[in-house]
């Protein structure tokens, strides 16, 4: 069973399997700096209406709670970082590498840069952990 | 010959800014300013350069009428509470375009007041990379130093007291309008600064030329910043006066600044920078003491190795068939323009103490030029024994 990025259902998958991944936790474990919103912009052509937020409270290498929030909630988070849909799904089609892109300007980052890239390799599991959950496309 | 690029290559090129170079060119100030629409110009310059030279004042006579202030508080590795007194300064004065003279600093600050003027709040809450949704206040840059290359690149590096270190931002938005390269105002630099901003530009340009997001504009541009400098940065530095070379040097820092702003830097500036404003190094001494033994570092790679072959014949150095020998000839090359410029070549003489290498190895990896170098580094360990070598 597939489910629609973004969404509560994908969301949720994405959550479990970020906590079902060793080397997430290991190469998160010293993160301690808040949780990390990955806000997508809204694209009325795929129906999806606002800019929708996932946010993910990671904490020592766990998600501690993963949920959708709408575009005020997103924007407390000490990390937003915001792509247009088809960036995120080329992030989740480890595409695009989610730091380069941010030094790219192809994913915009509010927050510490230097903080971020300290956890180059937790980036990378969060993708991994991304293209383990069975994922519907709103755009295909 | 550059090293073959990916089959798959594909880039964006961003470079927005309107470059007015010539001797004497400052004095384009205010018509540069009436065509970005502006009419109260507002000087950021920095505060030796206000009391010890009368740079600021060229660019102010040269505003004319359009000058509206200045603020001259910029320190070398400007801080926040320094960008947002500028940014007051600015707002009382009713600027609507901004004017920076001086080296990175100057410029730097005047990128940040820029985003404090069109969005008000403080620095800490614009903080991040490509964050902004829309242009700034309009910046035209006269750089007085050919070091930096920041009145074309898109990036600002603004020190950062609370955390004690620096603020990075970085957005197409931040590119000056426009940069007016006057090689009579770089004339007044000390030797010693000539030299250290030089090998800044020799490390930009060889930085870019080696990154992952190396292309082939970043690349033209960056191999003709290496041929200007191996030509002109002794002769600026040991003759301080001939104007040929200092317009060439300010040429060739605008063109590495070009190439850098799109391909990024590594792992010389990661290292530059942890070290730099703990020890009060200048960036470009740090960069020169640091770029022989990354090149050597990076060389360890054939793949990588081999593109050092065009940086040895820009330079003009004799390398063998071997893409080994290539890298070591660029090497032994940037170590002979230092030696020659009299810069420092070891750590240890500068302050650093040896029991500090093993924290700032830990500190390089937290730098985001990291990303950006040849061969991938995740671990302390990789970059730990640079540190030992460079002391």
């Amino acid at each position: 069973m597939t489910h629609p990025f973004p969404s509560e259902e994908w969301v949720s998958a994405y959550g479990e399997a970020v906590n079902a991944s060793a080397s997430y936790r290991d190469a998160g474990a010293k993160w301690t700096h808040g949780p990390v919103c990955l806000v997508v912009k809204a694209e009325e052509a795929i129906n999806l209406p606002a800019d929708t937020g996932v946010w993910l409270d990671l904490h020592q290498g766990v998600c501690r709670a993963a949920r959708v929030v709408d575009a005020e909630t997103a924007q407390q988070a000490p990390f937003v970082i915001t792509g247009e849909y088809a960036r995120w799904k080329q992030v989740i089609r480890k595409e695009l590498d989610p730091i380069k892109g941010m030094m790219q300007g192809k994913l915009k980052l509010r927050g510490s840069l230097p903080i971020i890239v300290r956890f180059v390799r937790a980036a990378n599991e969060l993708v991994n952990c991304a293209t383990r959950v069975p994922t519907r496309f709103l755009d295909e | 010959m550059t090293a073959p690029y990916d089959p798959a290559l594909a880039f964006v090129h961003w470079a927005p800014t309107k470059i007015v170079y010539g001797n004497g060119s400052v004095r384009e100030a205010a018509l540069e300013v009436e065509a970005l629409g502006g009419s109260r110009a507002f000087i950021v310059t920095d505060t030796d350069l206000a009391s010890k030279t009368d740079l600021p004042e060229r660019a102010r006579l040269a505003l004319g009428p359009r000058y509206a202030g200045t603020f001259s508080e910029v320190e070398p590795e400007s801080a926040m509470v320094i960008v947002e007194r500028g940014a007051e300064a600015a707002r009382s004065a009713g600027a609507d375009c901004l004017v920076s003279v001086g080296g990175g600093s100057a410029m730097d600050t005047a990128k940040a007041i820029a985003i404090l003027l069109t969005l008000g709040g403080t620095l800490r809450e614009h903080e991040g990379y490509h964050f902004l949704d829309r242009s700034v206040t309009p910046h035209l840059a006269i750089p007085t130093t050919a070091g930096t290359g920041s009145e074309v690149t898109i990036f600002a590096v603004i020190r950062d007291e609370e955390r004690g270190g620096k603020m990075h931002l970085a957005d197409n938005h931040l590119a000056p309008e426009v940069a007016i390269l006057d090689p009579e105002l770089t004339l007044g630099l000390p030797p010693a600064l000539t030299a250290g901003t030089g090998m800044d530009v020799l490390t930009h340009a060889i930085e870019a030329l080696q990154s992952p997001m190396r292309q082939p504009v970043a690349d033209a541009l960056a191999l003709h910043a290496v041929r200007l400098v191996a030509r002109h940065l002794a002769r600026a530095v040991e003759a301080g006066d001939d104007l040929a070379a200092r317009g060439q040097m300010l040429l060739a820092s605008t063109l590495a600044g070009l190439a850098f702003s799109n391909a990024q830097v590594g792992l010389v500036h990661a290292l530059a920078h942890t070290v730099g404003p703990r020890y009060r190094i200048h960036h470009g001494t740090a960069n020169a003491l640091f770029l022989p033994h990354v090149i050597r570092f990076n060389a360890e790679q054939p793949e990588v190795a081999e593109r050092y072959r065009a940086v040895a014949e820009a330079l003009g150095m004799e390398a063998g068939p071997s893409p080994g020998e290539a890298a070591r000839a660029v090497a032994e090359g940037c170590e002979a323009l230092a030696r020659r410029v009299a810069l420092p070549r070891r750590l240890g003489t500068l302050g650093v103490p040896r029991e500090a290498l093993a924290e700032l190895a830990e500190l390089t990896l937290a730098d985001g030029a990291v990303v950006y170098n040849p061969r991938p580094i995740a671990d302390a360990r990789e970059v730990l024994p640079l540190w030992e070598a460079a002391f």
